[in-house]
């Protein structure tokens, strides 16, 4: 058995490069190894990942007949869809979903199927499409994922980028959790991630360049950590924690791009990311852009967009229910089929992918190897943040951590 | 939790007993002999090693927060010898000593602790009881019981056995009896005539054994050391060596090296400790628990481990990190626990370009000697005056005006020191903070929760100071004087003698310590075992000047 890399120009049997390891065990060790290698550049700066929500960009007119609402609309208009009056439905909302029997309606399991009742979020086709009210507008965030100008398309409200492709905004930005502008972010998913990052892996990016004080070349980097994010006293990541790139491939996204004024953006490529949260279990985009904006305060925060499989996401929303997703899945899933806008199922042509755009913020954070070695720093090489390590320019950082115990 | 007293009615007032008889009950004076007791209050970490090193340390002691008890000569210890026990402490000794008994007489853990097995289960046993609360006794008394207490205890097993059918509620119900008597919460130091030193009193064989296990080892003596207490051997120069040599390689030597340097450094302060977190959010609940274990772990391995002389720990670039203590220094950390597993302590050495250097740099040292919101040279020159070079300054008068000190947000004094400079051009100020401050300015590079910094409001940090009419620039200037002056090997060597007598040293002493600061600097320095080697060989160490001590006459 021969295992071959072939990585930077070096394309050796991997048995003569490790000698005395067993085949699986070199290739694996060195896979994992040239994974996290540090990058040859000059700078590298590590950050994770403090928050990551649906860029949400609400403004007066993007929903004209008024939104879908929360959950008390939603449960007023089945309703209403059902023989009672404005009035009655308020009423029923207004008693916790207790009806005038005294019995309570279970809106859950309003779906059909086979004659019995079943949950709308497993089998969202149980019940018919309520054509929710879907995102209008001139703005979304997101990029121009198609090349094209079109009805369909956005404008990007910062950058000004026209032709924005977020079809994810159109089905969710006329529920009440989702109309909301930043600062302000989907309580839904809000909750869920300051939840989640205190069980589940941290998720990290790098930056890498050849000075990123200056416009050039850089490569983004994207990998799960080992650990679990720390916290600052104010709950907040703990800016100049260690994080330990787990070496598993999956995860592990590179960019190409540039920085410019402070600005980093990057050449379309794939990213995919593992999670263990109940919402994030996954995030995948294809096609996936970026826009990162490094702060004079050592953080970064952006856009990442590209075209997500809508199931995963009505899959978040669908765990979440529609009590704490606060959306009507079967409209939301209806809706998602309908407006997906990438990746067409060879067999029926429907679209499997639908174009999206996540808000992230992430805090400079030192990234190690499995090795132990340093990575990416959080501080630039000047250091203005505390004791933080020199870093040379030929980008590697002294180790100082003497064994691990 | 019930307490004793509701287990067995009739116990209600044995507990009570055991303050009277326990104490009466020493082992039998010579007939014409008065006897000097003192009595000094066990800190709540010796109970609790104890606890582990006579039963195990898989019993679990719940935190007693018994009160600290006071400083005096700049060292617990020294007030330990004038600590009581209030109503409420004795209720949580009490608590604590039932929990402890019922763990102990356990049937899972009994069968390792008790060489007998009770006839009947559901009945006393006296002499298994005897033979098994006779044997612990020993270890928690230091001494052997004599045959009234004995009898006492056995007498408390047998009440409680027979009301509640049970051999185990027995057992418990004396041992948690003996755990809350006066000879375990105390040590009962005996004095005798010292027949080498006519005149002069000295600590009998048992006291002797307890003193040296608690200062060595923070616990209480083993069986080879009662051994020789009971063979009279401790008392005798060879018998002395031997024992100090052996326990001096035990790794118990660990605690009594904590326990030592947790009191000189004042980190009882810890449980009192504000740091303002909104201003600092680096300075996590974790750090707060990490900051003394930093120390202490960075003390063990330079003293014990690395055999290095006491001013290496001013100079050490060697430490050991957790992942929020390296947060907060600014220094990566690579971290190999998966989610979930225990935070690991690495072993760290900072590089020769960073700042930090000794434990002075550490946030254990800065944090507990600032204010909650802003950094203070003043205390944190007054802590090493006193806590390193056991030195004393005076408090400062009761009509100081300190608002422009506390006025951090005044533009014409951006940084404390401004503030502070311009405080002490008030004559009354001026004398003591030409003590502290000057040494306190060498760490300013360091804010209040420790991280580093260079600049203080935009203001550059000036970092310049004094010391015995040397001068520096920054902590590792300073912590090299700190290294070099021979202040700061004396006062450690003061220190450990009074922590170790609990008492403030005689003339005479000092005199000795004096000698042994030269000699020991002239075989390179303060090592932590010749300092412990040499301290509990002198003979001195045992004596009792009557003056320096609060004195029970008791009739024997």
């Amino acid at each position: 058995m021969e295992c071959e890399f072939q990585v930077m120009s070096i394309r050796k049997p991997l048995s003569k490069i490790l000698p005395g390891m067993n085949v699986v065990g070199a290739c694996l060790t060195a896979g994992a190894l040239l994974m996290t290698a540090p990058d040859a550049s000059a700078e590298s700066r590590g950050y994770a990942i403090s928050l990551i929500y649906t860029a949400s960009y609400s403004d007066q007119d993007h929903c004209p007949n008024g939104g879908n609402g929360g959950p008390p609309e939603m449960k007023q208009r089945i309703l209403m869809s059902r023989g009672y009056t404005r009035e009655q439905a308020f009423k029923i909302v207004a008693s916790n979903d207790v009806d005038e029997n005294g019995k309570t309606i279970d809106f859950r399991m309003r779906g059909t199927l086979d004659g019995e009742p079943v949950s709308v979020a497993i089998f969202p086709t149980s019940y018919p499409d309520p054509h929710i009210e879907t995102a209008q507008g001139r703005y979304a965030y997101g990029f121009n994922l198609d090349g094209k100008v079109d009805s369909s398309s956005f404008e990007d409200p910062e950058t000004h980028e026209q032709g924005v492709d977020n079809q994810m905004w159109r089905v969710l930005g006329c529920f009440t959790n989702y109309q909301v502008r930043r600062p302000v972010i989907p309580y839904n998913e809000s909750i869920v991630w300051d939840t989640a990052i205190d069980s589940m892996p941290a998720w990290l990016v790098s930056i890498s360049g050849e000075d990123l004080s200056k416009d050039g070349e850089v490569t983004v980097t994207f990998d799960r950590a080992l650990n679990i994010v720390m916290r600052n006293a104010h709950g907040q990541v703990l800016r100049g924690s260690s994080y330990t790139i787990d070496s598993d491939p999956r995860s592990h996204s590179v960019f190409k791009g540039r920085i410019e004024d402070g600005v980093v953006t990057v050449e379309p490529a794939d990213f995919f990311m593992q999670g263990e949260s109940q919402f994030y279990a996954v995030l995948r985009l294809t096609q996936a852009r970026l826009r990162l904006t490094l702060h004079p305060d050592g953080t970064v925060s952006g856009v990442l967009g590209g075209y997500q499989p809508w199931l995963d996401y009505y899959h978040y929303l669908s765990i979440r229910g529609e009590n704490d997703g606060l959306v009507d899945l079967p409209g939301v899933y209806y809706a998602m089929k309908r407006l997906a806008d990438a990746d067409p199922d060879p067999a029926t042509g429907e679209n499997r992918a639908i174009s999206a755009a996540y808000y992230i913020e992430a805090a400079p954070v030192f990234l190690t190897n499995g090795a132990g070695q340093i990575v990416s720093t959080a501080y630039p090489g000047d250091a203005h943040e505390p004791g933080a390590p020199a870093q040379r320019k030929d980008g590697a950082v002294q180790q100082n951590a003497v064994a691990q115990q | 939790m019930r307490r004793l007293s509701d287990l067995a009615p009739a116990l209600a007032g044995a507990l009570a007993c055991t303050w009277f008889v326990s104490s009466a009950a020493q082992p039998a004076p010579a007939p014409a002999e008065a006897q000097d007791l003192t009595f000094v209050r066990l800190t709540t970490r010796q109970y609790q090693h104890s606890i582990h090193d006579i039963f195990g340390s898989n019993v679990e002691v719940k935190d007693n927060k018994v009160a600290p008890g006071f400083r005096d000569e700049g060292l617990l210890a020294l007030g330990t010898r004038k600590l009581t026990i209030s109503s409420a402490e004795m209720e949580q000794y009490e608590d604590l000593a039932q929990d402890i008994a019922a763990q102990v007489v356990d049937p899972g853990r009994r069968a390792t602790l008790m060489s007998c097995r009770p006839d009947d289960e559901s009945a006393a046993d006296d002499e298994c009881a005897a033979s098994f609360l006779g044997q612990v006794g020993v270890l928690l008394f230091r001494r052997p019981l004599s045959e009234p207490e004995l009898r006492m205890y056995v007498s408390t097993h047998s009440e409680a056995a027979g009301q509640l059918h049970s051999f185990n509620a027995g057992l418990t119900a004396a041992l948690a009896q003996m755990l809350v008597a006066p000879d375990f919460l105390f040590r009962v130091e005996v004095s005798e005539p010292d027949p080498q030193r006519p005149g002069q009193r000295r600590l009998d064989a048992y006291s002797r054994a307890a003193r040296l296990s608690f200062f060595l080892w923070d616990s209480t003596p083993d069986a080879m050391l009662l051994a020789a207490a009971e063979s009279g051997a401790l008392l005798t120069e060879e018998g002395l060596t031997a024992q100090v040599e052996r326990m001096l390689m035990s790794p118990r030597v660990e605690h009594g090296l904590r326990a030592f340097f947790s009191d000189m450094l004042g980190f009882d302060g810890f449980a009192t400790l504000s740091i303002d977190t909104n201003l600092y959010p680096k300075f996590t609940k974790y750090v707060h628990e990490d900051a003394e274990e930093q120390t202490l772990r960075t003390i063990v391995d330079q003293l014990l481990r690395k055999n290095q002389p006491y001013g290496e720990l001013f100079v050490t670039r060697e430490t050991f990190l957790t992942p929020s203590l390296a947060a907060l220094y600014g220094v990566a950390l690579p971290r190999s626990q998966e989610l979930g597993g225990a935070i690991p302590w690495v072993p760290y050495e900072f590089p020769e370009h960073d700042p930090r250097v000794g434990i002075l740099s550490q946030v254990s040292f800065l944090s507990l000697n600032s204010h909650p919101g802003t950094s203070s040279p003043t205390l944190r020159g007054k802590a090493l005056r006193e806590k390193l070079l056991c030195q004393k300054v005076p408090p400062p008068p009761g009509n100081v005006d300190f608002s422009l000190v506390q006025d951090v947000n005044n533009p014409k004094f951006k940084t404390v020191r401004q503030r502070l400079t311009a405080h002490s051009t008030e004559a009354m100020c001026a004398g003591c903070h030409k003590i502290t401050d000057p040494m306190g300015f060498a760490l300013e590079n360091f804010n209040t929760a420790g991280e580093f910094r260079t600049t203080e409001r935009g203001e550059p940090i000036d970092a310049s100071g004094t010391l015995n009419g040397r001068s520096f620039d920054g902590i590792q200037q300073l912590a090299q004087v700190l290294k070099e002056t021979p202040g700061t090997s004396a006062c450690l060597i003061t220190r450990a003698y009074s922590y170790g007598t609990e008492r403030k040293p005689s003339r005479e002493e000092r005199q000795w310590l004096t000698a042994l600061q030269s000699e020991l600097a002239k075989e390179g320095g303060v090592r932590w075992r010749e300092l412990m080697h040499r301290i509990t060989l002198n003979p001195d160490f045992y004596t009792i000047p009557g003056a320096a001590t609060l004195t029970v006459q008791a009739g024997r």
